[in-house]
């Protein structure tokens, strides 16, 4: 049987159904091609080709003509003033958030499941009412005639108002506010998938709990830290509402001249420009991180 | 080496309503390799986290060449630990690894190299030190994990289930390993584990835990051969109880007097302690007791065949027939006649004594 | 007198021939308008919009546009479902200058009774608005601020001070402030505007973003005294706040409408328009909404008002005499500029 079979084979063909399994790879590899297509389209819809035309329209100037003009435009004295307020702001609420949000979220990755998931639910809360009412929120609490500087005169601790809001410290303490979660969120998982056991081995080896901390904890959550404090930085770098209702006219967000451009000027190709520098920036800067995370997390670890 | 004497003093812990420990005192000599055993729940894991410092107990004394260790913070107490999962710091390196319990104690880096280095050796895994850890095998982890335990000659070396995540091969090849490091370096071992074969082929003393109490504490050899109640015995090997009839002085089986080396307890309830290989296949009425079963199967294993078969009182029990034996080989439905020597036939209460 | 009597009846005799021949011919047709949507679009729809569309016989659809930038996409796409827009005058002057728009035909739109600053080819303004001083009672109990100079006057009028984050307007308020009288105000001297904004830079403690946010400020007594919408601070008074303002030394800006180009229906809307600056409409403003004001100041000949309508209304001949008109072709032409060197000087 098995030699008339190889009989019939044409000579050059080998092995059997070399051909056939071939193709039928081919057919299979063509099929998971072609179930990601979708997602592919998507992408290209939602992603590559709007920024694409964005990055295009940067090109031209307002009479529609091909020019460097709106690129030029960003070395201006306002936009380089305001682009560099954005990246101090952004770092501000990003370290404040860091400060405030890791002992949030190291106590919670210490409690029990059940109750950190009580209490993140707090943490969530605030995402389910609007970011416009939590900042005017703020704006009741913190201006002139508002909550705290009513209560501190009360006290008698202070004789004027402290200036709170409509201006950088107020802009601070709302976006802080705004981003905390998305600090919280992504740090608390990284934190819960560190096994206990990591920390009693380190108690083990000698360290004191702080050291066990310093050497063995934080290198680990060293990059549920970086996703979290990217996250916050780059939504920083684009938020446009809370600056310009609790900065007072103060705080020159990048984001606040890309409106402008569009809403003021009806000027695509600057508002393009900027989006376009906005989004170098902010590649560099996420790039930049995760170098430094890297960093942190093996120079701790050989610490 | 000659400290690393343990002792541990009326221990209690209790989870809620759960007692984990329950009054466990329990001696460890310097120098040996002791091993907790038990099915989960037995407080084997919780004993090692008292002496290792993960668990405060409600009560006791944990000494340790005689100074009170019970409160004492667990990285002020020197003790090398190997972890189940192995518990290597996933962001450093091999090295590092070994090295970190040395820079917490703040040895010189040129010392450091050296005896990280010789713990290396010692298990083997010096060639891979500048590996990352998440790229090693189970076995290679367990050996890095290991040589961190030793690294600092600990008096104190605790291992907790070391060898539960390994595949077979691997893990009886690393028992043969743990026990001539131990006779090496001589450090005072206690080992947790919930594999008998684990606990016969490697400790000094097996303190058989249930419940949260120790209930035997003795060589491996005594453990398995004379148990001092059916849980041990149940626990050890493939072992069928057979529960015996009190008849007058002595114990009957099956409708036969039981002949017995030992003289048993004086309990009404006792249980014939059955082991495959203990069954012998030649025996004389008058001096061996007599064992007859009902053959199920019978599969080809190549070196040997395997026999199921079924005793009085619905235990089924597999035996082994290999092709010297002079027996011929049985077939299914046929009636086996096997025997066992008095000094094979152990009675056991359902308590230890 | 009589004269004049005679003058007004001729007018709106051949006013409602106009409207009735226009009426006539435009029958059936749907204007499409856009405005800035709220309630500033439905107080326009009401007062101007709809009588109009009735007197041009057209049907009026409305939607909303969000500033000169939709606008330019719509008449991109060569075929726009918008045909009238209702934009802030340096907008309109901005898309005239860009080609957005259709040519107005003035012998249809009748300009007799508009300042000159108030239309152009391609647009008229329709709807004044005034930045007015504004300042706090319970603060200024003697004596309070009465102008510009007085706002820039810090030691006789100490108190915190708001200042909007656009520059138009708060250019001329700042020159005002520094003695510029008010009828050589244009072309604006940037430089010494910027130099006065800069001396009251520390007593400015909130740079405002929106009406909305301008009104609370004053509600709040976040601040003392500001510039700010008449129409805003009118609510403020309305809701019982101790709040004072005065036309004295405001500056008019105004609200306008343009033909977008492509539009198919350009005739009906040269109609459409004719009927909004008309004197009887645009008489209708001071009553229906007040702190607005008409463009054609003709329609203080042609209605009747109460003494308190005229007080309000800040086109009433006396208080349009206090204020003066922004001139949309300046800013057209100098907004970025000025926004950069303003926008750099409030956030430093």
């Amino acid at each position: 049987m098995t030699t008339v079979a190889a009989d019939l084979l044409p000579p050059n063909a080998g092995v059997l159904n070399a051909g056939l399994l071939g193709g039928d790879e081919r057919r299979q590899r063509l099929a998971m091609f072609g179930l990601s297509v979708p997602a592919l389209v998507l992408v290209a819809l939602v992603l590559l080709v709007p920024f694409s035309w964005l990055a295009w329209l940067s090109f031209f100037d307002a009479s529609g003509a091909l020019s460097g003009e709106n690129y030029a435009r960003l070395l201006r004295p306002a936009y380089v003033n305001s682009f560099l307020s954005t990246l101090q702001v952004s770092a501000a609420v990003t370290a404040i958030c860091i400060l405030l949000g890791y002992p949030v979220a190291y106590l919670l990755s210490q409690l029990p499941q059940r109750v950190a998931q009580v209490l993140l639910v707090f943490i969530i809360l605030p995402f389910w009412t609007s970011v416009l009412v939590r900042t005017y929120a703020w704006l009741v609490l913190l201006q002139r005639e508002g909550v705290i500087n009513t209560w501190l005169k009360q006290l008698g601790l202070i004789s004027e108002s402290l200036p709170l809001v409509n201006n950088l410290t107020g802009t601070i303490i709302g976006m802080v506010h705004v981003m905390l979660p998305f600090l919280i969120l992504p740090l608390y998982s990284s934190m819960r998938a560190i096994d206990p056991v990591y920390l009693r081995a380190a108690a083990n080896c000698g360290a004191s709990p702080a050291q066990s901390f310093r050497q063995v904890f934080l290198p680990l959550s060293a990059p549920g830290l970086g996703a979290g404090a990217a996250l916050t930085f780059v939504l920083c770098l684009g938020f446009y509402l809370t600056p310009a209702l609790l900065g007072g006219g103060r705080v020159a967000m990048w984001s606040t001249q890309i409106a402008d451009a569009v809403s003021k000027f009806a000027n695509w190709g600057a508002a393009s420009a900027l989006s376009v520098a906005l989004l170098v920036v902010t590649g560099i800067i996420l790039w930049a991180m995760k170098w430094a995370v890297r960093r942190l997390g093996s120079s701790l670890g050989e610490g | 080496m000659t400290s690393g004497a343990v002792s541990i003093r009326n221990v209690s812990k209790a989870f809620g309503a759960f007692k984990a420990l329950d009054d466990v005192s329990l001696d460890i000599e310097p120098g040996e390799f002791l091993t907790l055993l038990g099915p989960s729940g037995s407080g084997k894991t919780t004993l090692l986290n008292v002496i290792a410092g993960f668990e405060r107990p409600d009560a006791g004394s944990l000494l340790v060449d005689g100074v009170e260790f019970i409160t004492r913070p667990p990285h002020k107490r020197d003790l090398g630990m190997v972890f189940q999962n192995y518990a290597l710091f996933p962001h450093m390196d091999v090295f590092n690894n070994v090295a970190y319990p040395l820079k917490l104690r703040r040895v010189s880096s040129s010392s450091i190299r050296e005896r990280v280095r010789q713990a290396l050796d010692v298990v083997q895994m010096a060639h891979l030190s500048a590996r990352r850890v998440t790229e090693l095998s189970g076995g290679q982890k367990q050996r890095v994990a290991l040589a961190r335990a030793i690294v600092f000659e600990p008096k104190l070396l605790l291992m907790d289930e070391p060898l539960s995540a390994l595949d077979k091969n691997l893990r009886e090849h690393m028992q043969i390993e743990l026990k001539r490091l131990h006779d090496r370096l001589g450090m005072t071992t206690v080992y947790v584990t919930h594999d008998q074969q684990e606990a016969l082929t490697m400790s000094d003393r097996v303190a058989v835990l249930r419940s949260g109490k120790i209930v035997q504490l003795d060589t491996p050899k005594t453990i398995y051969d004379r148990p001092n109640c059916r849980f041990v015995a149940s626990f050890m090997g493939e072992t069928r109880m057979l529960p015996v009839r009190k008849a007058g002085n002595g114990y009957e089986f099956a409708g036969r007097q039981l002949k017995l080396a030992q003289p048993p307890s004086a309990g009404a309830e006792q249980w014939l302690v059955v082991r495959p290989e203990r069954l012998g296949w030649h025996g004389h009425d008058e001096r061996d007791n007599r064992i007859e079963g009902l053959v199920v199967d019978v599969v080809y294993r190549g070196d040997s065949h395997s026999i199921a078969l079924k005793l009085p009182g619905d235990h089924e029990i597999s035996i082994r027939h290999t092709p010297v034996q002079d027996h011929p080989l049985p077939e299914p439905g046929q009636t086996l006649t096997l025997w066992l020597t008095p000094q094979a036939s152990v009675l056991v209460e359902e308590t230890g004594a | 007198m009589s004269l004049k009597r005679l003058a007004i009846a001729n007018l709106l005799g051949a006013a409602t021939a106009l409207l009735m021949a226009s009426s006539a011919m435009a029958a059936g047709e749907t204007l499409t308008i856009s405005g800035f949507g709220g309630n500033l679009q439905k107080d326009l729809r009401a007062t101007l919009w709809q009588p109009a569309a009735d007197a041009a016989g057209v049907t009026l659809s409305e939607e909303t546009q969000d500033g000169l930038a939709s606008v330019r996409v719509q008449v991109q796409s060569g075929s726009p479902t918008w045909d009238i827009v209702h934009l802030g005058a340096d907008e309109c002057a901005v898309g005239g200058k860009e080609g957005l728009f259709e040519p107005l035909d003035y012998k249809v739109i009748k300009t007799d009774g508009f300042d000159k600053k108030a239309y152009g080819d391609h647009w008229i303004a329709t709807n004044t608005y005034s930045v007015v001083l504004a300042w706090r009672t319970d603060v200024y109990k003697d004596k309070h601020p009465t102008s510009w100079k007085d706002f820039w006057d810090v030691k006789a009028f100490p108190g915190r001070r708001a200042l909007s984050t656009y520059p138009q307007e708060m250019m001329e308020i700042a020159l005002l402030g520094a003695g510029v009288s008010k009828d050589k105000l244009y072309p604006l001297d940037t430089k010494l505007s910027l130099e006065k904004l800069k001396e009251i830079k520390p007593d400015i403690s909130v740079w405002w973003s929106s009406g909305a946010q301008s009104a609370q400020l004053l509600k709040d007594k976040e601040v003392d005294m500001m510039a700010i919408w008449g129409s805003r601070v009118a609510s403020v008074i309305k809701d019982g706040a101790p709040v004072e303002f005065t036309y004295d030394n405001g500056i008019l800006g105004y609200g306008c409408l343009a033909i977008l180009k492509g539009s198919t229906h350009v005739a009906a809307a040269q109609k459409f328009i004719a009927g909004v600056v008309s004197p009887e409409i645009q008489a209708r403003i001071p009553e229906m909404m007040p702190y607005y004001g008409p463009t054609n100041s003709l329609a203080f000949k042609v209605g009747k008002f109460s003494p308190e309508v005229l007080a309000k209304s800040n086109m009433s001949p006396e208080n349009v005499a206090k204020q003066t008109f922004i001139d949309a072709n300046w800013w057209r032409d100098n907004n970025e500029l000025v926004r950069e060197d303003y926008s750099l000087l409030i956030s430093n």
